[in-house]
């Protein structure tokens, strides 16, 4: 086995570039799927049954289909329904619409773990419904779903990857396409793996550095 | 034998890192006898009972049982000297441990939990087991709770359930660790007079409690305990009995109503 | 879309559930192994154990795939993609379960050992029948999840050549261009599998259910 470091270190900036395109797709695609997750689960606890319900299929459907498969729907099966997207924008809207079904499941359990009686309390000592949601319950729901998002944010990375087989030009595909030309698969695709799990313990790092700083939110005892 | 205390612990030190929990403790159980550990919350009372027990060690300090060393012996100069697990195991065989948490096996039965060490300790048939764990379930008046699982069972008889288990193994001394604290009122009743008819029988108890009637009619001895240190010991009459002891005074109004205090 | 088409994907989700089945099954297996280690008192082998639970669950399956898909011949392991498919799937669903169950043996409560302990079980005893059935028990809802993760994941092995359900998909995708219909198909039948998996995961956990702690 020849490890050419050389090799890529000469493809560098290609690297850094798709590295950069990760990390975005990465990014843009979580908080999106947080915002939008939240909105259902909002829409879900606090609106119409029948919306609850209407809501309910998809994130089932979401959750219970591949990630592949979802983007293969959206890239290939879209344009048969006039909605043609290029590779990147499908991939941030596949990567948007699944991460949201699981976010809005984390959201969910956040606001059912939440004991009625804190917000009771809030009542009591005369907090209206918005100074309850922003002072009692968002507070409580952060520190409760800290880990879980966390852990959620880092599948987000992962399930990335899989945007290089509809050629989003993101790190996998970069790297894919440097061992097709130069027959240096096991190297890159080794180097490739570092890559992804220090981004992984860099994000649970900061996930439990977070936890710590929040702890005093955490519920006492009981 | 028959002379030597139950338990003896001597000298017994036992640090949590920095913090020294037990500094040095001297105490004799006498056998065929009720002996009540009394204290305020955090003065080593559970700590005690664990090292007794082998579930904590001890850092320094000597404990006996029926005067046999358990755990470790004292050496030529003074230094202790670990025993081999085996012999461990057979000097805790004789002491049954009854936990504030019950600690009772979820996966299994009432008749299971009693019986389980039966088969899997004792080597009995599965069958033998029952029996006799059955007949233990009786003495505890749970007999027709027997097929229930501890998720079934109210607190008072899960309680009695693991005093079943500990005597089915036929142990001569018992430790209790608060078995009433996390019980209701009304189920606290009928768990201390399973513990009042043992102590009728003879059994040898160490009761850490805060069940101060039941410590002052049941037990022949009193100790109590604060801050890691055993400040008074007597009978209930001399240790509840006026003078009291300032210590024993603050303790019976800082931590119980009023009222029981002045029923002594 | 006709039926046969239909048939074709029930047919090809055959090996998509094999695979997944062979999978976390020897996953289990290597997972059992994992965590012995990773709580063993050797400091070695607890840090072998944690270097492998960091590595699998922070690499993307499809990665370790591509690296052992490629790696197995460099080292004279001329093996069929679908063994490969394997070998990646199994480690990595391994590293995962390892945490699960180690999650599982923590949560125990300390004091049904202590009254293990009081009763004169050995060590042995005590693992056998107290820690394993309750951590086995309190593990049963994370492993349906795992399980039902590793046959969605599944679909990635598609990448190095098996023809598994998404693979047939694709295949057929491209031969009728009809792609809405048969990844839709697919997924359609992902979700069966998974409802089916759900569903046994919770008769067992039912059946198993003694109340909680
Ligand atoms: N495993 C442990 N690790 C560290 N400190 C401990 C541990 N167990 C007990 N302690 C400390 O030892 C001290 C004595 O605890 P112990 O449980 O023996 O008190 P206690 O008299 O039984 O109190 P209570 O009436 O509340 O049960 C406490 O300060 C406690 O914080
Ligand atoms: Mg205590």
């Amino acid at each position: 086995m020849t490890f050419d470091l050389d090799l890529i270190i000469s493809f560098l900036p290609d690297i850094l570039r798709a590295l950069g395109v990760t990390i975005l797709l990465w990014i843009v695609g979580s908080a999106l799927g947080i915002l939008v997750g939240f909105v259902i689960a909002v829409l879900r606890r606090y609106g119409p049954r029948g919306l609850d319900l209407a809501l309910l299929a998809p994130v089932e459907l979401i959750r219970g289909t591949p990630f592949l498969v979802q983007i293969f729907l959206l890239y290939y099966g879209g344009p048969f329904i006039g909605l043609s997207l290029d590779s990147v924008t499908a991939g941030l809207v596949g990567l948007t619409i699944y991460g949201a079904a699981y976010y809005s499941e984390l959201w969910r359990s956040g606001f059912n773990a939440i004991p009625r009686g804190h917000i009771e309390a809030a009542q009591c000592v005369g907090l209206n419904r918005r100074q309850t949601l922003k002072r009692i319950i968002l507070p409580e729901m952060t520190m409760l779903l800290l880990p879980s998002m966390v852990n959620m944010t880092i599948l987000m990375l992962k399930e990335t990857a899989i945007l290089s087989i509809i050629s989003v030009p993101e790190l996998t595909l970069a790297v894919s396409a440097l061992g097709t030309k130069y027959y240096a698969f096991v190297e890159g695709f080794a180097i490739l793996a570092l890559v992804y799990w220090a981004l992984v313990e860099a994000c649970s790092a900061m996930g439990r550095y977070a936890e710590r700083r929040l702890s005093k939110y955490r519920f006492a005892a009981t | 034998m028959t002379e030597k205390p139950a338990i003896k612990v001597e000298k017994l030190v036992k640090r949590f890192g920095a913090n020294t929990v037990l500094s040095g403790i001297d105490l004799v159980v006498p056998r065929g006898q009720v002996t009540c550990l009394i204290g305020p919350s955090g003065s080593g009372k559970s700590t005690l009972l664990r090292c007794i027990a082998f579930l904590e060690e001890a850092n320094e300090g000597l404990i006996e049982i029926n005067g046999e060393p358990l755990g470790f012996t004292s050496g030529e100069y003074g230094e202790r000297n670990r025993l081999p697990a085996a012999q461990i195991q057979k000097v805790r065989s004789h002491i049954g441990m009854v936990f504030q948490q019950f600690n009772l096996w979820p996966h299994m039965t009432a008749l299971g939990n009693v019986a389980e060490a039966l088969v899997t300790v004792r080597g009995m048939p599965r069958k033998a087991a029952e029996e006799r764990a059955m007949a233990q379930l009786s003495n505890v008046g749970l007999s027709a709770r027997a097929g229930h699982y501890p998720s079934e069972l109210s607190g008072g008889q899960q309680q009695r359930v693991a005093i079943a288990r500990a005597l089915a193994l036929d142990p001569d001394i018992m430790l209790f660790d608060e078995p009433t604290s996390s019980l209701d009122p009304e189920l606290t009743g009928e768990v201390l007079n399973v513990m009042r008819e043992l102590a009728q029988s003879g059994m040898t108890m160490l009761v850490v409690t805060h069940e101060i009637g039941f410590a002052a009619s049941v037990g022949s001895k009193i100790v109590f305990l604060d801050h890691g240190e055993k400040i008074v010991e007597g009978r209930p009459d001399e240790v509840f009995g006026k003078p009291r002891h300032e210590r024993i005074d603050q303790f019976l109004d800082t931590y119980l109503d009023r009222g029981a205090a002045t029923l002594l | 879309m006709s039926w046969k088409l239909f048939w074709l994907l029930v047919e090809a989700s055959r090996l998509t559930i094999i695979l997944s089945a062979v999978s976390i099954s020897l996953g289990f297996v290597l997972a059992s192994l994992v965590c012995a280690a990773v709580m063993s008192g050797n400091r070695a082998a607890r840090a072998a154990g944690r270097l492998f639970v960091s590595f699998f669950r922070g690499t993307p399956l499809l990665v370790q795939l591509l690296l052992i898909y490629y790696l197995l011949p460099q080292i004279g392991l001329n093996v069929p993609s679908e063994v490969a498919a394997i070998v990646g799937m199994s480690l990595c669903t391994a590293a995962y379960q390892a945490e699960i169950l180690r999650g599982g043996f923590v949560s125990v409560p300390r004091g049904l050992i202590e009254a293990a302990n009081m009763c004169g079980f050995s060590p042995a005893a005590t693992f056998r029948r107290i820690r394993l059935p309750i951590a086995v028990q309190l593990t049963i809802p994370a492993l349906t999840s795992e399980a039902i993760m590793m046959l969605k994941s599944s679909s990635l092995v598609s990448v190095v050549g098996v023809i598994e359900l998404t693979r047939m998909a694709q295949d057929l995708a491209a031969s009728t261009y009809r792609p809405l219909e048969l990844y839709a198909a697919a997924g359609f039948v992902y979700l069966v599998i998974n409802i089916v998996v759900a569903g046994l995961g919770l008769g067992l956990e039912k059946r198993m259910s003694w109340g909680r702690l």
